[in-house]
């Protein structure tokens, strides 16, 4: 047997909670409120065993309120959770949405409603994307590999300081759980500074209610107008054998590792198939999807989740209403999906 | 080359600790690799699995329902991976039975004389190296109770 070895130069074993650690403290992230909650956990425990600065709060409203609170200080200060907490973590998260303040979140989807399961899913996409009561002005990531799950943290930590909009790390609990090879060595990423909020030597009133309808609608469109003026540069996918693609398969996250699997199985097989992984749900890489739907050769899109239907409700309603193209969903909630099924559903 | 692994068996029985030594060694040895527990509530007393692949590709996802090779330890180990069993290379404890009660091995090293296994069909392979292993292994071990046990057992496993 002849194997392609790699050198073991600058690679290392590390589990997708140990990742996101290792992003925080290169972010230069100093402060972690949160409170435990499987898969997430050891993204808490973990910053706590290299000496990072925490509180664990009574439960995760807390936890969000107190980040809110060091953030207007100026402290780069996030937390990281998971579905019954996620809900919770929402309520700070508004207000952030509405203060426009850099939160980030680093969120593990596990099973639900409610407690669901410990495990794994892609059920908290509508929750991350348009959680609390506000418009979904956030920036929402969904990384399919740790290195990429290591470069989205950098990045949320980044452009929520820059833009000052909330900032979600969609990730689940197997990519949080598994151990495995990444180099980050070469990965170079230069710091946005944080900087502080409110000024210390005069007393500022920064609202979070306000008297008038009318004040509350020019705050929302401001920050509705920055948010698209920002989306170009934040939206992002990746394409994999798009251009002559007859079915083109639509999948986040690691669901969408394993699709890009499935397209190099059904090419083998004859099938023109071909891969859209938003990398950002929010703002979503709306151009690039009807660029791709649009083109003639694309006969049918399937899009495949762990969720029943939270991303393909994203996908249908940024899809340029006149792009005709017909829609098949492979849709598994709270259950991982191989390459092999995917295979077999679009091959049937 | 891709190899699945499932390894499973009561929590306790040690799945974890053989499922570590066999993915250090491989990835020392070169290889990607990536490795799952189950992580569900039932830890205490439940089945104990690990999932582990090892490839010379990049490893787009953790899990798996055909593994290549499947490790069963237990009765309730046994009944959980029903649907894992596919034609795969089988290694369970109980086609083991008469050859380790016969070397009247401690029922707490059964986990390492399947390492041993594993580690000698990996190495015909050439996945990983036993030497990695057994350094490994006696890194964690040889200061805790019953290493000579484990040693003995372990010298079993890889001799025949």
């Amino acid at each position: 047997m002849k194997y392609n070895f790699v050198d073991n130069k600058n690679r290392k074993l590390m589990t997708g909670a140990e990742v996101c650690v290792q992003a925080a403290f290169d972010a230069e992230a100093k402060m972690m409120y949160g409170y435990p909650i499987t898969p997430a956990t050891e993204v808490f425990t973990g910053w706590i065993k290299r000496g990072g600065a925490y509180l664990q709060t009574e439960d995760e409203i807390a936890a969000g309120f107190a980040i809110c609170g060091a953030i207007l200080a100026g402290q780069k200060a996030f937390s990281a959770t998971s579905g019954p907490g996620h809900i919770l973590m929402q309520d700070a998260m508004s207000m952030a949405e509405g203060m426009r303040l850099p939160f980030v979140l680093i969120v593990g989807q596990r099973g639900g409603p409610s407690s669901g399961t410990v495990i794994y899913s892609q059920q908290e996409v509508i929750l991350s994307c348009f959680g609390g009561n506000g418009e979904g002005l956030r920036l929402v990531y969904s990384p399919s590999s740790l290195k990429e799950l290591y470069q989205l943290t950098r990045q949320a930590f980044n452009d929520a300081w820059q833009y000052r909009f909330p900032a979600i790390v969609l990730t689940d609990g197997y990519m949080l759980k598994t151990r495995g090879v990444v180099s980050l060595e070469e990965l170079k990423i230069e710091n946005i500074p944080p900087h502080q909020l409110v000024p210390e030597d005069k007393v500022t009133h920064w609202q979070n209610i306000y008297t008038f309808e009318d004040d509350l609608y020019y705050e929302i469109n401001s920050a509705k107008e920055d948010f698209h003026k920002i989306a170009d540069e934040i939206a992002k996918a990746e394409k994999y054998l798009t251009a002559d693609a007859e079915i083109l398969l639509v999948a986040h996250g690691i669901v969408g590792a394993v699709a890009k699997e499935a397209v190099q199985e059904l090419r083998k097989v004859g099938i023109k198939a071909g891969m859209f992984r938003p990398i950002t749900l929010r703002p979503f890489p709306k151009k690039e999807l009807d660029k791709v739907c649009g083109w003639e050769s694309v006969k049918k899109v399937v899009v495949i989740e762990s969720a029943l239907g939270q991303l393909a409700r994203i996908v249908r309603d940024q899809l340029a209403p006149e792009i005709d193209v017909s829609f098949e969903y492979l849709q598994k909630p709270g259950l991982g999906i191989e390459v092999e099924e995917i295979v077999k559903f679009v091959n049937k | 080359m891709t190899y699945k692994i499932l390894l499973s068996g009561d929590g306790g029985q040690g799945i974890q600790l053989v499922s570590d030594m066999l993915a250090q060694a491989a990835f020392a040895n070169g290889f990607n690799i990536s490795q799952i527990p189950n992580y569900g509530l039932e830890q205490r007393g439940g089945v104990s699995l690990s999932f582990l692949v090892i490839s010379d590709q990049e490893i787009a996802y953790p899990r798996f329902t055909k593994p290549d090779i499947l490790l069963i330890m237990s009765e309730q180990a046994r009944i959980r991976t029903e649907k894992n069993k596919n034609g795969n290379l089988i290694l369970d404890v109980q086609d083991y039975n008469k050859k380790l009660e016969e070397n009247n091995i401690f029922v707490k090293s059964y986990n390492i004389f399947f390492l041993g296994r594993l580690t000698k069909i990996l190495e015909e392979k050439g996945v990983l190296k036993k030497e990695d292993v057994f350094n490994l292994l006696e890194k964690k071990l040889s200061t805790k109770m019953n290493w000579e046990e484990n040693k003995k057992t372990w010298e079993l496993a890889i001799r025949n």
